[in-house]
């Protein structure tokens, strides 16, 4: 007897068939899908749209830019022509410091593309991204963000 | 787009006199949430982020090996996946991202990206399910990257106890396997605390 977590979007596994295979087509016909991982969308929905936005390149930006980089606005930036796209993410920075994920996730941009967009305002001098010198975790770090978690109930 | 490459990198030189203070960019720091299909990853993620998780979509390039069908061609996929994600904020210039990202296939994930500069993993595992967490494992053993293996609880269930599951997926003995239930703050803090022990174990080898 189990008892799914409420969050769980897979029915228990049936037995004889290997679990990996049930996590296909089986929940593309489930409907909403309350925890938003969702099975890989189509090709066709997926391949071609996204990058008319940044004008065919789909190499993903810089490596150095990854999802947790920070990105924020350059004050002062002198005006400039921005696409629909890269206006809402210049809009987005004006507040305070964000993540290259969240930019994404809040304008519901693929990653790729927001890296690429995110790269080309550096570019142009609208946004600082704040590219860590040295990402290999230090002790002090781990310990503050231990120090930090252990404060949280 | 047409624009002036030397333009790059004017940071200070450009500000205007009364335009706010820039904010100071908080380091971020992140820690992966790994494991199959609807494990509880986006529960783990959530029950500890401040903000409700958000969802970015990302390619993720995978190689399928023929596990079960031997002889079967190498097939190499681009598959866009879902990743959810959260925030904890330490202090104004520390912030833990968290990633929930997925791994319910037999593929040989190719997450350079989200693994450089992780400071660790916790590999969430379904007892129901052991075998769905083998690829995230095999990862992050040869990734190096530390983590933990926590075995999601679902409301105190387990059809196999810790020591069955350690012997199952044969991690080293130094790798710590938990149960913890995705659902709980205080349960998915304190996962992440054995995560952040392995990290800092790590940190300080590599110093020395």
């Amino acid at each position: 007897m189990t008892y799914p977590d409420p969050d769980d979007p897979v029915p228990p596994a049936r037995p004889g068939v290997r679990p990996f295979l049930q996590s296909g087509p089986q929940h593309s016909t489930g409907g909403y899908t309350p925890t938003g991982e969702q099975p890989p969308v189509e090709a066709s929905t997926t391949k071609l749209r996204p990058f008319v936005i940044t004008s065919g390149r789909t190499d993903g930006g810089d490596p150095d830019i990854g999802m947790e980089t920070q990105v924020t606005l350059v004050p002062g930036a002198p005006p400039s022509r921005l696409s629909p796209e890269t206006r809402a993410i210049v809009s987005l920075c004006e507040e305070s410091p964000i993540s290259v994920a969240e930019i994404s996730a809040r304008l519901r941009l693929h990653l790729g593309v927001t890296r690429i967009l995110v790269g080309d305002l550096r570019a142009a001098g609208q946004l600082d991204v704040h590219v860590l010198e040295n990402d290999t975790p230090d002790p002090d770090t781990i310990m503050r963000v231990i120090r930090g978690l252990r404060s949280i109930s | 787009m047409d624009f002036d490459p030397s333009a790059n990198r004017v940071v200070g030189t450009a500000r205007i006199p009364g335009a706010p203070a820039p904010k100071k960019a908080p380091v971020p720091v992140k820690i992966i949430v790994a494991g199959g299909f609807g494990v509880g990853k986006t529960t783990t993620v959530g029950a500890i982020s401040e903000i409700a998780p958000l969802t970015t979509e990302a390619e993720m390039t995978s190689e399928s090996v023929g596990i079960d069908n031997p002889g079967q061609a190498v097939l190499k996929t681009g598959t866009t996946v879902a990743m959810d994600f959260g925030v904890l904020t330490i202090d104004q210039t520390l912030k833990l991202y968290i990633f929930g990202t997925p791994g319910q296939t037999r593929f040989a994930f190719m997450w350079d990206d989200l693994v450089k500069g992780a400071l660790g993993a916790l590999v969430v595992v379904d007892t129901n399910r052991i075998d769905d967490c083998y690829p995230a494992v095999d990862y992050f053993e040869r990734a190096g990257l530390p983590f933990v293996v926590g075995i999601n609880t679902f409301n105190g269930q387990m059809a196999y106890s810790v020591d069955e599951v350690r012997w199952a997926l044969a991690v080293r003995e130094d790798v710590p396997v938990i149960s913890f239930d995705a659902r709980f703050r205080a349960s998915v803090r304190d996962a992440l605390l054995v995560v952040l022990d392995q990290a800092l174990d790590k940190a300080i080898r590599m110093k020395s």
